[in-house]
């Protein structure tokens, strides 16, 4: 396990029973010669970290900047047609297109979470995923080894599975009051999706619903908030820096529209 | 090193017998002012920092690398004489009758006097020699035909010491001297002609490597003419003034020259200057163009205003753009660079921040980029002509390209 990811979770482990019990392991398990051995080796790992020292200029360099990539819209880059589908329903149910705005399909949330599977979120890349496996706390997330990307393939399956038995069709082929009942089950406890043990189908909808809110809220570069719908709703006004004109300006309705990242306004 | 130093003495004398034979009239050179001349001229500043040359100068003529001239006597100037030395800095000559390219700005020496040349090779014979070899002309035929500027010095080059203008003050003439003189301020700021030599404007500005160098004449839009004499003394003394900051090759000659110099000489550049006649401006304000202004202002608001300001004044780390004479120039080559690939300030004793501005490059199109540069240059008092994106499509292909 990397030393973060072990100094986190002991970190917060320590505050429940549970956590002080493992610690407890864990330090028995901690022999005194391992111990030393390891305090031993500090020294060498701090004196790798070198400092730089700056004098005259701070570092510059022309078009200098890291920019986020724009994902392309067209297409998908994970799901295959009938989850693409499926998603799309989903998301349309989770935001329904109305006088607020319009619905989720329409602000490209299907893309923005088609994206975000195929990329770094989707693969766990940032994350640890090899064993143990041990069921973990309510606060600390799915703790199983299904990348995001994997839960949603065996999940988008599970709910086809289920409403193929209880209606006879795919999700997407239901109605939408059936879809929210549907939808609703998942959330409620009350229809339980085949899936695999450390994946709860409550955890399966959080999670959709989740990345649907993130991308009916990101900036638009990622996929969704198409045309910075969900920023017009709510009067957000995005990536502008620079507010001090409306500093001392109380209970006034800022005046300016969103900009995105890349200053689409 | 005691070697070293009784050699530079035996040398010091050996060119002072020289010096007698040569200059009469001049004093004993002192290596102090001739280190103070090496400031004025910014040696430094094409033959790098140790002297021993070896720097890439880009000319529209091709690829030069600056010689070495410290006092090694195989890769450097050892074996020159102090005639050799001044034959160099006024004529553009070698020993050996070899033509110097005037990338060298002995146009600007030439007005040198003879103490100021004395006391300068007198520092140069102080500084530690290098053994480093360039290979200096790397141009392409026929421009690598050194004899060729034989030619070019009988068409463009009059060399005549700057008589004093009786009719203008001390600090007029003192000013004149080091602008036209050793500060060589016209190698960058003066229009070239299809030769490489100074057209007859000077001083009214001039485009080189993907920057543009403003006018320093009185108009008011496009020169000086608004700056004050202390704002163009704080200006070359800390790099920065309530106007501009400066960035890019004036970064370089602030630090490595003017934020050297004495007050004294700050402010005989700066009455000089002030006293320039107005050039003929950047042709004026924009017309006719109310949709570039709109987008322009709202893309600018968006932008620029959090560092620049609504009110285009900026603050103390961030340049003003109301009154910026970089922001109304002629030629956008500079604002357009700033823009796209951001910039670095100057940073000096006096203003050691030295503060940078990011690139856009990656968030504005050609038309945005025109349709800022457009409000800004006329806005807040600016008046100079719009800018096209097509203006902003050429030069952000020949940032990319790196020339």
């Amino acid at each position: 396990m990397r030393p973060f990811a072990r100094r986190e979770m002991m970190a917060s482990l320590v505050s429940h029973k549970a956590g002080r019990d493992f610690m407890e392991t864990i330090l028995r398990r901690l022999s005194r010669r391992r111990l030393l051995a390891s305090v031993a080796a500090l020294p060498i790992l701090a004196a790798t970290a070198d400092g730089r020292s700056i004098s005259g200029h701070l570092p510059w360099s022309p078009f200098a900047g890291d920019p986020p990539k724009p994902v392309n819209p067209l297409g998908w880059y994970f799901f295959n047609p009938g989850e693409a589908a499926t998603v799309e329903a989903i998301v349309n149910r989770l935001i329904p297109g109305d006088h607020l705005s319009p619905s989720g399909k329409d602000c490209g949330c299907a893309v923005f979470i088609d994206r975000q599977l195929a990329g770094d979120f989707g693969q766990a890349s940032r994350l640890y995923t090899k064993g143990p496996f041990m069921p973990g706390l309510a606060t600390q997330g799915y703790q199983g080894d299904l990348t995001p990307a994997g839960r949603y393939r065996l999940g988008l399956r599970a709910l086809n599975d289920y409403t193929n038995t209880a209606y006879k069709k795919d999700f997407r082929a239901l109605t939408p009051a059936q879809q929210d009942t549907v939808l609703a089950g998942l959330d409620g406890g009350s229809i339980t999706l085949k899936l695999k043990s450390g994946f709860s189908t409550k955890e399966f909808f959080e999670l959709m619903l989740q990345n649907t809110m993130e991308g009916f809220f990101a900036d638009p570069l990622y996929g969704g908030n198409k045309n910075m719908a969900s920023w017009k709703m709510i009067g957000f006004p995005g990536a502008r820096y620079d507010y001090r004109d409306h500093i001392d300006k109380h209970n006034q309705l800022y005046p300016h529209g969103p900009v995105s990242i890349y200053g689409q306004m | 090193m005691a070697r070293l130093r009784m050699s530079v003495h035996r040398k010091t004398l050996i060119f002072a017998a020289a010096l007698a034979a040569f200059a009469a009239p001049a004093a004993a050179a002192n290596v102090e002012a001739g280190k103070y001349q090496m400031v004025l001229g910014d040696c430094e500043g094409c033959h790098a920092k140790n002297l021993a040359g070896g720097v890439a100068l880009q000319t529209p003529f091709g690829r030069m690398s600056t010689p070495n001239i410290t006092p090694d006597k195989e890769t450097g100037i050892g074996n020159y004489t102090l005639k050799d030395f001044t034959l160099a800095m006024r004529r553009g000559v070698a020993p050996g009758g070899k033509r110097l390219y005037p990338a060298m700005p002995y146009p600007a020496y030439a007005h040198m006097n003879d103490n100021d040349i004395a006391d300068l090779w007198a520092y140069l014979q102080t500084v530690k020699p290098v053994k480093k070899a360039v290979d200096v002309n790397q141009l392409k035929f026929p421009f690598n035909q050194r004899v060729l500027m034989r030619g070019w010095n009988m068409l463009f080059f009059k060399p005549k010491p700057l008589a004093d203008n009786p009719a203008k003050s001390a600090a007029w003439n003192r000013g004149a001297y080091l602008v036209n003189g050793p500060a060589h301020c016209g190698a960058c700021h003066s229009a070239k002609n299809a030769f490489g030599a100074d057209k007859a404007n000077a001083l009214t500005g001039a485009s080189l490597q993907g920057w543009f160098a403003p006018d320093l004449t009185g108009d008011r839009h496009s020169g000086l003419g608004a700056w004050s004499q202390a704002e163009i003394v704080q200006y070359l003394q800390t790099g920065r003034n309530d106007r501009s900051i400066a960035s890019g090759p004036m970064a370089e000659a602030v630090e490595n020259s003017t934020a050297k110099m004495t007050d004294g000489d700050l402010g005989a550049i700066a009455v000089y200057l002030k006293d320039l006649p107005p050039s003929r401006g950047n042709g004026g304000k924009a017309t006719g163009v109310d949709a570039q202004m709109k987008a322009g202002a709202v893309l600018y608001d968006v932008s620029c205003a959090a560092c620049h300001g609504r009110d285009g004044k900026g603050s103390a780390i961030f340049p003003a753009l109301a009154g910026n004479a970089n922001v109304t120039q002629v030629r956008v080559d500079t604002v357009v660079r700033m823009i796209l690939a951001g910039g670095k300030g100057a940073a000096t004793p006096k203003a050691p921040t030295g503060p940078a501005m990011p690139g856009f490059d990656w968030r504005l199109n050609n038309e945005q980029t025109a349709a800022i540069l457009t409000y800004v240059r006329n806005n807040w008092g600016n008046q100079a002509p719009p800018v096209s994106s097509e203006t902003v499509g050429r030069l952000r292909r020949s940032l990319h390209s790196g020339s």
